[in-house]
């Protein structure tokens, strides 16, 4: 990772367990950033494009996306990271239950850079929260700035 | 309603012809009459005018004879010897002919029986004077002829004769009057055979046209209501197909909404675990070191009660999860497109035969192809499901002791093609026949693994290819299932 500013995680996923769980098991893998948590797609939205410490304005940052959320498809706030041209290098890793064929094709169409499906059984959730969190400490993320 | 109408129109119509054919023969026999009646009157006529000729043929004989005798008197020669004697000769034969004719009358009998004796007086005085004069007796001839009153004698014939045949005239008209009354009265009574076969006939027409109106009229009825049934097949299948789709989204929605709670209940589950195993592994250690610190309460709670309890959730868990990706699969098949194209059923079934036949012979059974087997025009994916479902079945339903014997035909009736997969396996009780196609529902003794979605997914693709799937079955005695599909798929309306 970005050895200057900690690349921040910003996580939109309104199912306070899954985010629990999702949490725990990126820590468990020895990842130590700091993880922003919305729990619904405006807020997320904000934060990623209005506030200070979000990554339109300040530092690179990796987004998990889930796709069903309260107030807006997760998809429109894929649409909108990837449309913007100072957010559209954040990776963008979508975790979501949804397995359906046509959805995934859309979100890769759009710009995702990961898409993993929540696997019901909790060793192989876990494992994939695991192996992302290998995958984070070992990507490269852009920052914003550059 | 309409039967019964019909029953009386036949009846009527029965009641017409037997009364049109009972007055045609009526009048049948009244022209027969008719015809007969003037036959007579004819007859009678004739038969007067006969005798009226005959009479006259005999004053004619007896006049000219006399009239010849008198020239002959006069002047002899030989035409006038042949005039009477032609003429004379036919006086007897037209006297037995007139005889002959009123024998049937005893009165105009009795009236020539008087004319004859002076017929043949005057024949004789005719003949005797004649042969004088032929003698050469010329004299005595003439002579002979004075003495007689020849002509009174023959008066008498005229008026005998007269009186007979104004007799028979008088007879005649009595007669052909009582021929005409019955003439008459025949030719009315023709007349109201006439009027009543019109009747009839108008009666029989007036029927047959109500009918045929009421026969037309049920007919457009008919065509209304089928026209109207069309379109409510129509509007049926329709929000039919509005229905599916929704219970499709609806299906999808449900199990992906439950499928978020439940990564919740399985992962703090497996959390939970995880913790235990710390506290339990922390017992264990105080109980070796400190025993009289852990209760039996607490070494039960640590060692028993949460592992069960974890267990259970766990177990329960992945039954729901089982569950939900089954319906989840199961809508998912029900939005898939349907990509028909032509199926050779012959390769397909061998395939499935063979891709079934490790398992087949583990379990003891045999499947085999009955070939040849209908090509049909359907969607590859959900064809090779329905079938190798229901092998998949035969194989692994069998009955205990019987090794199975699995056998696959087909046929093609109309547009119709029909697949059978029969087995010799447990059977499916006769209450259970609808029950096994049902959602989550299984019958008879549950010794293999499923969830009971098979045939429910089958009988679904099944309606979605415009087909059925049935069992016919007995417990104990092997299952037949009847796939039933449209030879060519003909899509579902939409998509």
């Amino acid at each position: 990772m970005n050895a200057q500013t900690p690349v921040r995680i910003v996580m939109i996923e309104d199912d306070e367990g899954h985010a629990r769980l999702i949490e725990k098991n990126i820590r468990r893998a020895g990842i130590s950033n700091e993880i922003h948590h919305f729990t619904d797609g405006g807020s997320g939205l904000e934060f990623l494009f209005d506030h200070d410490a979000g990554p339109k304005l300040n530092g690179p940052a990796l987004v998990l996306l889930d796709l069903n959320l309260p107030d807006m498809s997760g998809t429109d706030i894929l649409a909108k990271i990837k449309g913007d041209e100072k957010l559209h290098r954040v990776p963008v890793v979508i975790l979501t239950t949804t397995d359906d064929k046509v959805e995934i094709e859309r979100c890769y169409d759009l710009g995702c850079n990961v898409y993993i499906t929540k696997p019901v059984n909790y060793e192989s959730f876990a494992d994939a929260i695991r192996q992302l969190g290998l995958f984070l400490s070992v990507m490269q993320v852009p920052d914003a700035d550059a | 309603m309409l039967g019964q109408n019909e029953r009386q129109f036949n009846r009527l119509m029965l009641a017409g012809l037997i009364a049109g054919f009972l007055l045609l023969i009526v009048a049948f026999v009244l022209v027969v009459m008719g015809l007969r009646n003037s036959a007579q009157s004819a007859a009678l006529v004739q038969h007067t005018y006969e005798v009226k000729d005959s009479l006259a043929d005999l004053k004619i004989a007896l006049e000219r004879s006399e009239s010849a005798r008198r020239g002959y008197l006069l002047v002899p020669s030989k035409y006038r010897e042949t005039v009477f004697r032609s003429s004379s000769q036919e006086i007897l034969p037209t006297l037995n002919r007139i005889e002959g004719l009123v024998v049937d009358n005893p009165q105009q009998a009795a009236r020539v029986q008087g004319m004859r004796p002076l017929v043949l007086q005057e024949l004789a005085e005719l003949h005797r004077s004649m042969d004088l004069a032929l003698g050469g007796d010329l004299a005595a001839a003439r002579a002979g002829f004075a003495d007689t009153d020849s002509l009174a004698a023959l008066r008498t014939i005229r008026a005998q004769a007269s009186a007979i045949s104004s007799v028979e005239e008088k007879l005649l008209g009595l007669r052909t009057g009582a021929l005409e009354g019955t003439q008459q009265q025949l030719q009315w009574l023709l007349i109201l055979t006439g009027v009543m076969l019109a009747a009839v006939a108008g009666f029989t027409f007036w029927l047959v046209r109500g009918f045929t109106r009421a026969l037309i009229a049920s007919r457009e009825q008919l065509h209304v209501l089928n026209t109207d049934l069309e379109g409510a097949v129509r509007e049926r299948t329709a929000d039919l197909q509005r229905a599916n789709d929704e219970i499709q989204r609806f299906a999808y929605i449900v199990s992906h909404d439950l499928r978020s709670p439940l990564v919740n209940v399985m992962g703090f589950t497996a959390e939970m675990e995880r913790a235990d195993k710390i506290v339990t592994d922390f017992v264990g250690r105080v109980e070796a070191h400190q025993p009289e610190l852990v209760s039996d309460e607490v070494r039960l709670a640590a060692h028993e009660d949460l592992p069960e309890a974890i267990g259970f959730i766990r177990s329960s868990t992945q039954k729901m999860d089982r569950l939900i990706n089954a319906i989840l699969s199961l809508s998912r098949q029900g939005r898939r497109v349907l990509t028909p194209e032509l199926l050779q059923m012959d390769r397909i079934v061998s395939e499935i035969a063979d891709s079934l036949a490790v398992q087949a012979e583990e379990r003891g059974a045999t499947i085999t192809v009955e070939k040849p087997l209908p090509e049909i025009f359907h969607d590859r994916l959900a064809i090779e499901q329905i079938i190798s479902n229901l092998m998949e079945n035969a194989t692994k339903y069998l009955a205990i002791g019987r090794p199975g014997e699995i056998v696959v035909r087909g046929s093609v009736s109309g547009s119709r093609a029909r697949f059978e997969i029969e087995d010799n396996g447990r059977g499916v009780a006769p209450d259970d026949h609808e029950r096994i196609f049902e959602l989550f529902r299984r019958s008879g003794q549950q010794d293999q693994k499923g969830e009971g979605i098979g045939l429910a997914n089958v009988r679904a693709l099944a309606y979605r290819l415009g087909g059925t799937v049935t069992v016919r079955s007995d417990l104990g005695s092997g299952s037949t299932f009847l796939v039933d599909l449209p030879v060519e798929f003909s899509g579902e309306g939409k998509e």
